[in-house]
């Protein structure tokens, strides 16, 4: 007797397996990361310093990381795009690697399967 | 077999595949993230080192406070990965455990069907913004409290002038237990709204995508 209900059990299996869209988890990050350090630079700017003050040296320290980068209008457009590639390159990267593992492991249970069929 | 016992067995036996894949998505998580941690602290520490100058890493070295062992040094780097790799998977796994809740709960409510109908075409996973928000609040109000507390226990709270510029955009949070409290809510409130903002734009440019 077949004990398995085949569509919940391949509901299940392409729920488990599911791709992630590489494209769209590294623009996500990328346009948060890019609208966050935009944000927070913003804020800062907008805020202000007293008078023979830095506006946000801490914040500017990012420019070791981000070249170009600095508190000021420029240096938030100029941060926005590199915190959005560096967002789309972590992004698209976890979503490979979570596809690949994804990957490696049906092929490994289908190669087990098949097998264990074949004794 | 009844058929009052075949539906049991069925159940059970989605139980656990369910519960198989989650665990493997869970451990997938933790060591992805591990390893990206563990870069990016390492790349961090490295671009400092190579750029050089005076006063080195002034306040990255910082971290040291809470990575025992830890400099802007290339010792330091390799042991600032390790304990990135830890932070990491410790974070992943809790981030994920936090969303696989949700999954537990329903968990093909988000998958986009492909088009192509050739061989093994896996679907495309949708994220649930409010499950992403409750595992990444959970996460980042987590991380906030312990490292204000870990300040306040060993006594250097009030010299954490670094830690206390957290307030510039976090109003009412400063190096205490109550500030970690304060902090804590918002960085709930603020990760939650962002992941529901990864979320919207992820879903929307995936469903783009998978209607071509």
């Amino acid at each position: 007797m077949q004990v398995m209900n085949d569509n919940a059990v391949e509901r299940l299996v392409k729920a488990a397996f599911a791709r992630m869209d590489a494209v769209a988890l590294g623009t996500s990050i990328g346009a948060l990361g890019a609208i966050l350090l935009s944000l927070a630079t913003g804020f800062l700017l907008v805020k202000g310093a007293g008078s023979g003050e830095h506006i946000g040296p801490h914040l500017g320290l990012l420019a070791n990381f981000l070249p170009f980068y600095s508190v000021s209008w420029g240096g938030a457009v100029i941060g926005a795009i590199e915190a959005f590639a560096i967002g789309f390159a972590v992004g698209a990267l976890l979503a490979v690697a979570w596809n690949l593992t994804h990957h490696i492991w049906l092929m490994l249970i289908v190669r087990g399967t098949y097998e264990g069929q074949q004794l | 077999m009844s058929a009052a016992a075949t539906v049991t067995a069925t159940a059970s036996t989605d139980r656990s595949v369910l519960e198989r894949a989650i665990r493997f998505n869970l451990i997938v998580v933790s060591i992805t993230m591990g390893f990206v941690l563990g870069a990016v602290l390492w790349l961090a520490t490295a671009i400092l080192l190579v750029r050089g100058g005076t006063h080195v890493g002034l306040h990255l070295g910082l971290l040291g406070v809470f990575l025992p062992f830890y400099s802007v040094s290339w010792p330091g780097a390799f042991i600032g990965a390790f304990w990135g790799f830890v932070g990491g998977a410790v974070s992943g796994a809790i981030l994920y455990g936090a969303y696989a809740r949700s999954l537990r709960r329903g968990i093909t409510t988000g998958l986009l069907e492909s088009g192509e109908r050739t061989g093994i075409r896996l679907p495309v996973m949708l994220m649930s913004g409010p499950a992403l928000g409750l595992g990444l609040g959970t996460l980042g109000a987590l991380q906030l409290f312990l490292a204000t507390n870990w300040l306040v226990v060993r006594g250097t709270a009030a010299y954490s002038e670094n830690a206390a510029l957290l307030g510039q955009y976090l109003p009412g949070y400063t190096v205490s237990f109550a500030g970690s409290l304060i902090g804590g809510a918002q960085v709930f409130a603020i990760a939650f709204i962002v992941s529901l903002f990864v979320a919207a734009v992820y879903n929307k440019i995936a469903r783009g995508r998978a209607q071509r």
